[in-house]
């Protein structure tokens, strides 16, 4: 395919970009009935790509786009996607496209990537949302965060009223969306008032999930799991990210209510605190929906979706804000000891819910020893000390015992109940 | 507005003016919207779309689909720049608003207008960076695009343009946004906001002024510190030196791009917030100092007081500024300089150290740069820097405590270059003219304002010269003199007279002249001046007795640097030779002075004096100026007579320089000699050089066929080379005997001077000779040696018979090459005669001339031997020649009077005769050697004698007289008695 670069120098850029989307396609329709596996994309045609899609720029006397040639591209690319009728065929060029390659081209790729993931809400274009989805799945997690950040800027922030737009990809294409969740919770961690989602993206997550809560799970169900996860992608479920942020919640917006903020957020601050509510209700019903699934497919107690060293990251990070806490004074300290409260109620929750739900893998030993430096809670408590889980399969086994978690918890890498995985071909990840 | 809209008017009417719309698009309709808006044509209908149809579905896209705002961004520059065409082109045809309404785009413009700011309100952090680029990217491009517009005002004109462009919608609405999104911008990241204005102000500069005017007036406090901080980051990025040399050059913003516009902006701001633009500039320059304060209140987010490197580049960033904008000049320096107190001045110095050597230098340069640009506070500036560049001393209890000793050695490295950098541009004002006076109010020449300025400050500035600080005065003192030239006749005299007048002591007067050899046009009027007061000064000694101390003053002054004004008489400068010499002919010489500088000194004058008469004789040649002539001359006679008198020393220097001036060939023609040649070599004269040019072919025919004698010793002759004719004599220029005799007059008189009044007994003290003041004074013995010894070396070629006794006639043979060049010496140089008659008069001084008398007398022997005229009178200049010999030899008593007078009768005689009465002589002499041992001091005569009768008989010498005085008794009867013994 290398041959057809001296026939698209002479052209201008948007017909060579068009011209060369065409022979990527026949070439990859091709490289599909070869039969070859896996089938790749060789480097001359990558390299193409780069210089007549993506006007990479090391290419001296490549001229840029305009913005309306750029959109014309990104309609061509749209309406290339829709006629094509194989999935397979997406994917490859999906990927031949945008799969990331380390080199200079990377930031256009993105950009462009951007522009057209959003164009594709727009215009509902469910074949290049799935793609993306994929492409969600299989990219490192710093770049599906800027994916993220893109569309929440472009339809939360930049254009007021679009927010229905993306909220119609829930129906479009639910693989999408429930990678976008993962990578929209990953985003915003909640440890500073840029890193807080806006409420209109908030307000969506929870009326998606309250209106299907396998939703969430989606990403996990459809996956084979003999496939290897890349290193440092996204998790499979966004579960380990919306327990952060209901945990985090009271504190995290109680922060950051004092300073005058200027944006949208203290105006629906009583609002933000029922949507949480709600997405913690139903976080925990997801918990609760996945003994069935987990035993279903067999993997009931050997697949820890939620790990203990995010967890143990989360309750180093809650006992720091929780010290702020009482420090500042500008709240009375009754208020302050109900945020506390309602912040270790809600972890307290989430973790009991977890370990019943084979969620969380994990001895008591262990959870005493991440819970270790939060101040007393009712509930936790019962939780770190109560009963024995019901669930047998789960009960009797007996973990090596752990010193008491020191303050890095990265510092116990192998951490997880690393007996349970032993024979199983899933991939375990290290979480870093 | 009529909306003459055919395509869907409801939905555009709704989507333009309900925000947000209540239902947003369907997938499938953007998928069309997007294709229209692409193809320009309504897909649904299949037809092309209006101008304002594809505006308004561009703003539907922009308002439904996010990916799509810059693309219809960039459409909406299409619109905007429509919309001015029209508007211009309406203005253009005088209102012809018939054919305007269909293309009027106003609405679509202020649709677009209230989208964008409903966006920017919403969310100004995500919209405000975006639409203020764009605005300001489109206005630039849109002011400078129609700038050539007919109805367009010229750039210059700030206020029509301001008129025009708002009173445009597009432009208007472009400015309106980008306030807003500056107002929102200003809150969290004002640097990019300005960064683009400044960049694009850089694009489009001169078209583009109004909106940074605009824009600046309406946010002055910001702008202004804004601009100034994203200047600095600009120029700390390029770094400084590109920037050094954009000043020398003058070419602005070639290379630096924000700089430039920043001086610019704030140009502009300065007519109405200048006051804010030099605080704000003053601030920049504490807080580049202080270190950095955190809480300081005015330090935002991106503050640049919290880099230290940029807190390093802020002060050449500010002079670069400075440099650029006289206006910001004028505006910081003054209180600059009163802030630089000493703890500033270290903290400036810590700053600024560990800036690379190049930087540093840089720096100075611009530093110094300014200061001679700035047209006021010099005075402040000039006593700063000389206050901290003065070192600490004993001495000195300066008003402030002396400063660290880096910082003096910075403010002193300024404060010379400073003066170097005056230096050249005082003396390359004019390169070529010769700077009088009158030149500078005639011709338009380039000014510095320092010097300007300092002109009214004189008074001030000789008072700190005259400080005891040698340093000080060393600057102050070149900076006057560089002041002095600067401002001619008037600044000078003012500065001279301050000096003067405001001296109080020997030591300050001492200072006045040290290091004074500097510009020439200064000495020039300082010697003016000196004399000046100097002459008044002797009449007033006259009336009210030694009263005057300051000519005192200035006499001892002036004596005391003699060495220094020496030279000056041989300034090229005829007037500064002139003013030179009569302020020295006037000024009494130092008690003591090394024997160097009064060689100097000497030579000087001689020199000058043969100048003076030259330019004496032109002078009256030409027929003006004659009294400065003849003044010059008086007052160089003057001179010399003085400089001979001081010393046994200068009185041989004089005399040996003057008469080795007089013979030099340079000078010779004032005596009406002739440059003769005395090598003995052919002249060239043209017809022969055309000969000697003939063909190399005949050359080497003759070779071999002819002996050779070309180019030999042997081929050459005292008439001229064999085979080529006698030699050519130039036709001599004959100077006007009347001028000549004057020169010969004049000469004669300063040698007589010297000699007269010098030696052991001159008259220093004023005690002239004892004689009666009729009488000449003698002729000193040992003055009129050192004429005989010097006339000795010039006119004789070699010393081989040297010695003083006389051979016999026939041994002359032996030196006939050297009598024959005595010979020629005495017709090139009439001049001689004289000065021998001078050597006479100083007897027993002749004796030393006796090698030359006797090469004179032995030529004009072999001539008369020779001649075949029939009376001696044929011979003239022999005649001549022979009469002054010998009476010349009487006078000094190398012989006896009957000898002497034998010259009475040469004029009645034949050749033959004269030589048999010179031969009469040569043998008295050869009998009666002329030994100075001979003379005696006669105290009568106050001179030496010679008693003949201690010698041989005389009568054996005169019997060849009495015989041709028997042969010629009818025509020189009258002469018997002068020959009795």
């Amino acid at each position: 395919m290398g041959d057809i670069r001296q026939s698209l120098l002479p052209r201008d850029v948007l017909s060579a970009a068009k011209e060369l989307l065409y022979h990527l396609d026949i070439y990859i329709c091709n490289l599909l009935q070869s039969g070859r596996q896996p089938p790749q994309v060789d480097s001359k045609t990558l390299e193409l790509v780069e210089e007549f899609i993506l006007h990479a720029p090391k290419d001296r006397n490549n001229p840029r786009m305009s913005a309306l040639q750029e959109l014309q591209l990104l309609e061509i690319m749209c309406s290339c996607f829709k006629e094509q009728s194989r999935d397979a065929v997406r994917q490859l060029m999906f990927s031949a496209l945008f799969s990331l390659q380390g080199n200079q081209a990377d930031e256009s790729r993105m950009t462009l990537l951007g522009k057209l993931v959003s164009m594709a809400i727009a215009v509902g274009r469910v074949p290049i949302l799935e793609c993306a989805a994929t492409w969600l799945q299989r990219t490192h997690r710093l770049y599906c965060v800027r994916l993220a950040q893109v569309l929440v800027d472009d339809y939360c922030s930049m254009v007021p009223g679009s927010v229905p737009t993306l909220q119609n990809i829930h129906s479009a294409s639910p693989r999408f969306c429930c990678q976008f969740i993962t990578a929209v919770t990953t985003l915003y961690d909640l440890s500073s008032e840029e890193l807080t989602p806006p409420s209109e993206l908030l307000g969506m997550i929870v009326s998606w999930i309250q209106d299907d809560l396998r939703l969430v799970l989606i990403t996990f169900l459809n996956t084979p799991l003999s496939g290897s996860q890349p290193i440092n992608s996204l998790d499979i479920t966004p579960l380990g990210g919306l327990v952060r942020w209901c945990v985090k919640e009271p504190l995290a917006y109680w922060r950051d209510k004092k300073p005058a903020l200027t944006n949208g957020i203290t105006g629906s601050e009583p609002d933000v605190g029922t949507l949480f509510s709600t997405l913690h209700l139903s976080v925990l019903q997801v918990f609760m929906l996945l003994p069935n699934i987990l035993n279903e497919k067999g993997l009931f107690g050997r697949l820890a979706l939620l790990q203990l060293e995010p967890l143990a990251t989360l309750t180093a990070e809650l006992s720091r804000m929780l010290d702020q806490a009482e420090k500042q004074t500008h709240m009375s300290s009754v208020d302050t000891h109900a945020l506390s409260q309602l912040t270790l109620d809600r972890l307290a929750q989430a973790l009991q819910v977890a370990m019943a739900s084979g969620a969380l893998l994990c001895s008591r030993e262990d959870l005493r020893a991440i819970c270790s430096r939060l101040p007393h809670n009712n509930l936790l408590q019962l939780v770190l000390s109560g009963p024995v889980i019901p669930h047998a399969a789960h009960s009797p086994i007996a973990h090596t015992p752990h010193a008491p978690l020191a303050s890095h918890p990265s510092s116990h890498p192998q951490y997880p109940a690393q007996p349970f995985m032993t024979g199983i071909p899933f991939p375990f990840r290290p979480s870093h | 507005m009529s909306v003459a809209f055919d395509g869907n008017p409801a939905k555009a009417m709704q989507s333009s003016h309900s925000h947000p719309p209540q239902t947003p698009l369907s997938a499938q309709e953007v998928s069309q919207e997007i294709k229209s808006f692409i193809n320009g044509v309504d897909i649904v209908q299949g037809r092309k779309l209006s101008v304002r149809e594809h505006a308004r579905c561009a703003m539907r896209l922009l308002r439904s689909v996010p990916a799509c705002r810059g693309a219809v961004l960039e459409h909406l520059r299409g619109v905007y720049d429509e919309h001015v065409s029209t508007f211009l082109h309406n203005l253009e045809t005088e209102g012809d608003s018939s054919s305007g309404i269909s293309s009027n785009l106003e609405d679509i413009i202020q649709e677009v207008h209230g989208v964008l700011s409903e966006f920017i309100r919403l969310n100004p952090r995500a919209w405000a960076p975006l639409v203020s680029t764009w605005a300001v990217d489109l206005l630039g491009q849109l002011s400078s695009k129609h700038a050539g517009r007919r109805v367009a005002p010229h750039s210059s004109s700030l206020n029509e343009l301001l008129q025009l462009w708002m009173s445009c919608a597009a432009t208007r609405s472009l400015m309106e946004a980008y306030s807003q999104c500056l107002a929102a911008m200003l809150a969290w990241c004002p640097d990019a906001c300005v960064d683009a204005l400044l960049d694009t102000s850089v694009q489009h500069s001169p078209h583009f002024d109004w909106v940074v005017a605009h824009i600046g007036s309406a946010f002055p406090g910001t702008i202004i510190s804004r601009v100034l901080a994203c200047g600095l980051k600009d120029f700390c990025s390029h770094g400084a030196k590109d920037q050094g040399l954009v000043v020398m050059g003058g070419d602005k913003g070639s290379r630096v791009p924000k700089i430039g516009s920043v001086v610019g902006i704030l140009g502009h701001l300065a007519a109405h917030h200048s006051e804010s633009i030099r605080k704000e500039l003053l601030r920049m320059f504490q807080e580049s100092l202080s270190p950095s304060s955190p809480l300081s209140p005015t330090s935002s987010s991106s503050s640049w007081e919290n880099s230290p490197q940029l807190r390093r580049a802020a002060v050449p960033f500010l002079l670069q500024l400075a440099a650029m904008s006289p206006n910001l000049f004028g505006a910081v320096s003054a209180e600059l300089v009163e802030l630089l107190r000493p703890p500033v001045l270290l903290q400036l110095q810590a700053l600024l150290q560990d800036l690379p050597r190049e930087e540093l230098d840089n720096m100075l340069g611009l530093a110094v740069h300014l200061i001679s640009q700035s047209p006021s506070g010099g005075a402040q500036v000039l006593r700063f820097l000389a206050d901290t560049a003065t070192p600490a001393s004993v001495i000195i209890s300066g008003p402030t405590p002396s400063p660290h000793e880096g910082v003096r050695d910075g403010c002193d490295r300024l404060l010379q270059m400073l003066l170097l950098h005056l230096h050249k541009l005082v003396f390359n004002r004019s390169d070529g003219v010769e700077v009088s006076p009158h030149c500078v109010s005639s011709q338009p020449q380039r000014v510095i304002p320092f010097l300007e300025e300092l002109q009214s400050h004189i008074g001030q500035l000789c008072a700190e010269t005259l400080r005891l600080e040698r340093k000080r005065h060393l600057w102050l003192h070149q900076l006057l003199c560089l002041l002095s030239v600067y401002g001619g006749l008037s600044v000078a005299t003012e500065a001279f007279c301050q000096l003067l007048t405001q001296a109080r002591s020997p030591e300050e007067l001492a200072l006045i002249h040290t290091h004074t050899l500097g510009p020439r046009q200064l000495r020039q009027l300082l010697l003016n001046l000196a004399t000046a007061i100097q002459s008044q000064d002797e009449e007033r000694r006259g009336t009210t007795g030694a009263q005057s101390s300051m000519a005192i003053q200035v006499g001892t002054a002036v004596s005391g640097h003699l060495h220094d004004f020496g030279p000056l008489l041989l300034h090229g400068d005829p007037t500064v030779s002139h003013a030179a010499v009569r302020l020295l002919s006037c000024s009494p010489l130092p008690r003591t002075s090394s024997p160097a500088h009064l060689l100097l000194l000497s030579r000087a004058a001689v020199t000058h004096f043969f100048l003076a008469i030259r330019k004496r004789g032109e002078g009256s040649k030409v027929g003006r100026d004659g009294g400065q002539g003849s003044e010059a001359v008086n007052c160089s006679v003057l001179l010399l007579s003085r400089v001979a008198a001081y010393s046994p020393l200068t009185l041989k220097a004089v005399l040996q320089q003057l008469v080795e001036g007089a013979l030099h060939k340079g000078n010779a023609d004032l005596f009406g000699g002739q440059i003769a040649d005395m090598s003995g070599a052919p002249v060239a004269s043209p017809s022969v050089s055309t000969d000697l040019g003939a063909s190399l072919l005949d050359i080497n025919c003759r070779f071999g066929t002819v002996v050779n004698f070309s180019g030999s010793v042997w081929s050459v002759f005292h008439a001229g080379v064999i085979g080529k004719g006698l030699k050519v004599r130039t036709a001599a220029n004959v100077p006007d005997p009347f001028w000549v005799i004057q020169n010969v007059q004049t000469l004669l008189a300063v040698t007589v001077q010297c000699c007269s009044s010098s030696g052991l007994n001159a008259s220093i003290n004023g005690s002239r000779s004892p004689f009666d003041p009729d009488e000449p004074a003698p002729i000193n013995a040992e003055a009129a040696k050192v004429v005989a010894v010097t006339l000795v070396e010039n006119v004789c070629p070699d010393v081989a018979n040297g010695e003083l006794s006389w051979p016999p006639e026939e041994h002359a043979r032996t030196t006939v090459e050297r009598d024959i060049h005595i010979r020629r010496c005495f017709e090139a140089h009439p001049v001689l005669f004289p000065l021998l008659q001078v050597v006479a008069a100083g007897r027993p001084a002749l004796c030393y001339c006796s090698a030359v008398l006797r090469g004179l007398l032995a030529t004009l022997l072999a001539h008369w031997e020779a001649s075949r005229e029939a009376l001696s009178t044929d011979s003239p200049w022999h005649l001549q020649a022979s009469c002054l010999l010998v009476s010349c030899m009487g006078e000094g008593q190398l012989l006896p009077p009957v000898l002497a007078n034998v010259h009475e009768a040469f004029p009645h005689l034949t050749p033959f005769e004269v030589r048999l009465l010179l031969l009469a002589v040569w043998e008295y002499v050869r009998g009666n050697g002329p030994l100075p041992q001979k003379f005696v001091f006669s105290s009568e005569k106050a001179q030496f004698c010679r008693d003949f009768s201690r010698d041989g008989d005389v009568a054996r010498y005169v019997a060849p007289i009495h015989s041709v005085l028997h042969k010629n008794i009818d025509r020189l009867g009258h002469l018997c008695w002068r020959f009795q013994l």
